[in-house]
């Protein structure tokens, strides 16, 4: 299995974090363009390492006429948003959504009671990863990123609150955890299938 | 779920999840963050009251996250659970306190909770100044953690103590009613 990258939303629905593994390769062969070497910049602003791999130059080439890193949390946002909404019509108010997959990615996804939202896109062979997802919310999240910022709170007394744009989400702790276990679950998946 | 499958929760995770330290060093620290503040207001406790439910609310918003990674509960079906869960789960995996929830009213939208104990208040004399009996709120933070913590859970609810052993009532009593259900906030229009 991929993983292709990850985000978490809070509940005032901004993206409070990002991370790309692969470049995710949903663009069909079609829209590839002929062309490899490319001028522009490929990968603007963005708080990512290219984690495991390193990005190759096909890699790179899909980039062009795709939307800025930005952009895509967004989208993401609306997708998840709006399917989530629908689900809990045509269902209970706290039914949700755990999965989807379309020919190219699978989009995984899980929300804790304080709307935070945490999702995953992975290839389409990955198993489900809400358990995955629950972990890396209580064991990285939690241990990491809120009980650090009760620390800074209590030296800035008391004045900041939550992450606005994410600010104290990507600390150091909190992206050495994230690799770490995102590198092991994925051992631990290859193993035992 | 039922106040008996509550209860049981909140012992299981307070004797295996939680890092425990000794109780009297919380009571001392949060004796002395209140003395503090009674200097540094001088003696204006309406204000410490304030400030003790401000620190509460800002430590509210993170204790709920503390909570749902370590109980992992089930969303509450109305406030009847909701209360059952802050007495039975929330203070017992914090505080090792169980306050019982008592004196409901008719639309189920207020409660109380009644402290037996209370381990912020142990050792404490208030000031005998003639107003801090009547005009302090010693554990007012416990008001303000509730605050925040069910905000963050869509619950904007006001909580506040009507009485305290430690002003010479017979109870130590906080009133918690629920405001209203907040919707989920809905994302920026582009422009």
């Amino acid at each position: 299995m991929t993983i292709y990258s990850f985000y978490i939303f809070d509940r005032h629905c901004e993206c409070i974090y990002i991370k790309q593994w692969h470049e995710r390769e949903r663009a069909g062969a079609a829209i590839r363009p002929t062309t490899s070497a490319s001028t522009t910049s490929p990968i603007p602003d963005k708080r990512v390492s290219a984690g495991g791999k390193q990005i190759t130059e096909t890699d790179i080439s899909m980039r062009n006429g795709r939307l800025s890193v930005q952009d895509d949390a967004k989208l993401i946002f609306g997708v998840v948003f709006s399917l989530r909404n629908m689900v809990r019509k045509l269902s209970t108010p706290d039914d949700n959504f755990i999965s989807y997959r379309t020919n190219n990615y699978k989009l995984h996804y899980y929300e804790t009671p304080t709307n935070l939202k945490f999702v995953m896109i992975t290839d389409v062979k990955t198993n489900n990863l809400r358990v995955v997802l629950h972990q890396i919310y209580v064991n990285l999240y939690v241990e990491y990123v809120i009980a650090r910022n009760l620390y800074v709170l209590m030296l800035n007394n008391y004045i900041a609150v939550e992450h606005s744009g994410g600010e104290g989400v990507a600390c150091e702790l909190f992206e050495l955890g994230l690799e770490s276990f995102v590198v092991r679950t994925l051992k631990l998946i290859e193993l035992t299938t | 779920m039922s106040a008996t499958k509550a209860a049981r929760m909140g012992e299981e995770v307070w004797k295996t999840r939680i890092d425990k330290v000794n109780a009297e060093l919380v009571t001392l620290t949060y004796g002395s963050i209140v003395a503090q503040l009674c200097k540094d207001y001088e003696g204006d406790y309406l204000e410490v009251n304030k400030q003790l439910d401000k620190m509460g609310y800002n430590i509210g918003l993170r204790l709920i996250e503390d909570y749902l990674a370590k109980t992992a509960p089930q969303r509450c079906v109305n406030f009847r659970e909701t209360a059952e869960m802050i007495a039975r789960v929330g203070f017992k995996i914090f505080l090792n306190i169980t306050p019982t929830v008592a004196n409901w009213t008719s639309d189920n939208k207020q409660f109380s909770l009644v402290f037996e104990e209370n381990p912020l208040g142990d050792f404490v004399e208030l000031p005998d100044d003639g107003r801090a009996q009547n005009e302090l709120w010693y554990s007012n933070l416990l008001c303000g953690v509730l605050r925040g913590a069910l905000e963050m859970v869509q619950m904007q609810v006001d909580a506040h103590f009507v009485s305290d052993t430690l002003r010479g009532n017979e109870t130590t009593e906080m009133r918690v009613s629920l405001v209203r259900y907040i919707d989920d906030e809905l994302p920026q229009s582009e422009d």
